[in-house]
């Protein structure tokens, strides 16, 4: 039976916060996420829709040309997306998804954590060292796919040098083959870390709030909502 | 005489009727006859080759051609063609050389075979002294008024080149930088792509040409844009077995990387073409041939691995997943194990310090508050 007790808020919020384990803080503001969930959208068309050009699936018999199309065009939306992220991480002064030397160093330990060898992981920036090499990695590709793209866009009318230096159409469609082969191998990795490492995390892409163990020397009754 | 633009006409609608020499001879012997045409010497040297572009060049030996051969070109040195041998031969290589510098066009048919200075390559004898392909191919194209290599081993290597390139071959652009080549690519290179772009030389001077240095009245456009069956491409109604009607995509055809003219002016006095006949093109045209459009059926090359195994792209990355998939699998079952995803998924979503939890009382339907240890 459900004992209705009226309460008045602020003492309601006291008991909440009293009972809260650990801080809640932001962490991924609103166009991180916007960038996030729309890269990660295009990417899944450019990438299926790049696999049917490549080999296409003939119980789908696609229109082709539509495919192309697709293709293309959310090339242009990831390239929108990131273009955002970009732009916010200026403005706010954002270096989080820069590798740094000191965050490589913490790569060994972070590698023995995930084999086991380590009962936790290593301290880390915003982003753990391995993160940050893929998401780093994934943007410096996406932007190689996306010139080699448009380089055969283009038919050998612009960009010519670029087929000189990676030696014809056929390198340009290889290189771009071997690069979707490569998100395909990454992101499952990234999807079943972000699962099982730190599931506040994966709510902070959604709602941007991410629950942070208490600080120390810091009373826990404060939870602190920047 | 016959313009630019003219001929540039006369090259298309050759190329649908399948007649293009014999429409270009009465214009070209009128313009000899009026003295318009300065005959250009053209030499040919052979090196690293199967003579197969010369073979091709024989489907145009019409009595036409023959025409185009003794007004319009001079043809003094050709293995093939010349009616003499040994050193008169060579003999008449050696005076164009000398006394027509800069006036006569090279004519490059074969790979440029580097290894061992060329040593496995001779292709003349001078003072008791063998001399390389190498060697003559650039002492004659320094001085050539224009250089033009035809077939696929000349312009990029070809098969002389392919995979593991025992020789080093390489294509004429390679070892003559500092001049122009001119690319007439294929394997073998059409007959009306050598004639014409001959002609082009001889009438107009140097045809514009594409990005990998071909005549683009010839190389300007993809197999795949011109190709009779790319509206079954666009529907996405693909062929799954050699000798099928339909788009060869799947099967490995090369149009869509490929440039060349082929799907109007095809083969064997426009008989036929390759994709006429259900096979896939194989694009022999590009620089790369036949390494980078090899197996012809299918859509990518090999991977080469050291020690000299090669796997299918399609299997490589088909491998990189399965491997993926396992070690993500193995990685779950061991978290699971020593329960580090339970850990993770307590630790990072339980919503407060002391989870309320009920416990039963002795006292019927008494319920109070049971204390759990802090997560
Ligand atoms: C992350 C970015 C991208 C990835 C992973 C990707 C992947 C692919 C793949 C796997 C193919 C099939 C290649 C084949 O097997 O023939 C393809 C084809 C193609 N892509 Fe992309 N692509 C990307 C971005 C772009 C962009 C930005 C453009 C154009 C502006 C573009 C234009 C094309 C075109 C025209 C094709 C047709 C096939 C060809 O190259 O001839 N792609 N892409
Ligand atoms: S058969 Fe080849 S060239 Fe023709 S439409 Fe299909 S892929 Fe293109
Ligand atoms: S159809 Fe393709 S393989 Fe055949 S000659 Fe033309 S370019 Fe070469």
């Amino acid at each position: 039976m459900k004992h209705s007790v009226k309460l008045r808020k602020p003492l309601l919020k006291q008991l909440k916060a009293d009972n809260l384990k650990g801080r809640i803080i932001q962490s991924q503001p609103i166009w991180v996420r916007i960038f996030h969930w729309g890269f990660a959208i295009s990417l899944v068309v450019i990438i299926s829709t790049g696999l049917q050009l490549h080999k296409p699936a003939h119980f789908l018999a696609l229109n082709f040309s539509k495919v192309l199309v697709a293709h293309i065009v959310f090339s242009w939306f990831a390239l929108g997306f990131l273009v955002l992220r970009f732009t916010d991480a200026l403005i706010r002064k954002d270096d989080s998804l820069i590798p740094k030397i000191r965050d490589l160093k913490h790569f060994p330990k972070l590698m023995a954590y995930y084999f086991f060898l380590r009962s936790s992981p290593p301290p880390a920036r915003k982003y753990n060292s391995g993160q940050l090499l893929i998401y780093f990695s994934w943007f410096l590709v996406f932007l190689l796919a996306s010139f080699l793209g448009l380089a055969s866009y283009w038919q050998g009318e612009h960009l010519i040098w670029v087929w000189h230096l990676v030696g014809g159409f056929q390198m340009i469609r290889w290189i771009k083959f071997i690069i979707s082969i490569y998100f395909l191998a990454t992101i499952p990795v990234h999807i079943y870390l972000s699962l099982t490492e730190d599931i506040s995390r994966l709510q902070a892409m959604v709602t941007g709030y991410e629950r942070k163990p208490p600080m120390k020397n810091e009373s826990k009754n404060f939870p602190r909502i920047k | 005489m016959l313009s630019r633009r003219d001929f540039l006409k006369l090259v298309v609608k050759g190329a649908v009727l399948g007649n293009f020499s014999q429409l270009i001879t009465p214009p070209l012997a009128k313009a000899v006859a009026a003295g318009e045409v300065h005959k250009l010497p053209v030499v040919m040297i052979e090196t690293g080759t199967c003579t197969g572009d010369s073979i091709s060049l024989d489907n145009i030996w019409t009595p036409t051609f023959s025409d185009i051969l003794t007004n319009i070109l001079d043809w003094r040195y050709d293995w093939i063609m010349n009616q003499v041998q040994g050193q008169e031969a060579y003999g008449i290589l050696q005076e164009t050389y000398e006394k027509m510098p800069h006036e006569y066009i090279l004519i490059v048919q074969g790979s440029m075979i580097q290894r061992d200075n060329g040593h496995y390559n001779h292709v003349g004898y001078e003072n008791g002294k063998l001399i390389t392909g190498i060697e003559l191919v650039r002492r004659i194209g320094l001085k050539a008024k224009y250089v033009v290599a035809i077939g696929s081993c000349a312009t990029y290597g070809g098969p002389v080149s392919g995979y593991p390139n025992p020789t080093q071959s390489t294509g004429v652009q390679n070892i003559l930088p500092e001049r122009r080549v001119i690319n007439v690519s294929g394997c073998p290179a059409h007959p009306d792509w050598i004639v014409g772009t001959l002609l082009h030389l001889a009438l107009y001077g140097e045809p514009e040409l594409e990005k990998f240095g071909r005549p683009k009245l010839f190389y300007g456009e993809t197999v795949h844009n011109r190709c009779p069956r790319r509206r079954f491409y666009d529907q996405g109604i693909f062929a799954t077995a050699i000798g099928q009607k339909e788009c060869l995509f799947r099967i490995g055809c090369k149009g869509p990387v490929t440039y060349s003219d082929c799907p109007i002016r095809r083969w064997n006095d426009r008989y036929n073409w390759p994709i006429g006949c259900n096979t896939p093109c194989i694009g022999c045209t590009e620089p790369g041939y036949p390494d980078l459009m090899s197996p012809f059926t299918s859509h990518f090359p090999d991977i080469p691995f050291p020690g000299g195994t090669k796997v299918n792209t399609d299997s490589f990355g088909l491998g990189v997943l399965g491997l993926t998939s396992v070690a993500i699998t193995g990685h779950v079952v061991t978290s699971l194990y020593k329960g580090r995803i339970q850990k993770n998924l307590l630790k990072t979503s339980a919503k407060t310090n002391h989870r309320p939890a009920l416990k039963k009382a002795q006292a019927f339907h008494k319920y109070w508050l049971k204390k759990t240890n802090k997560i």
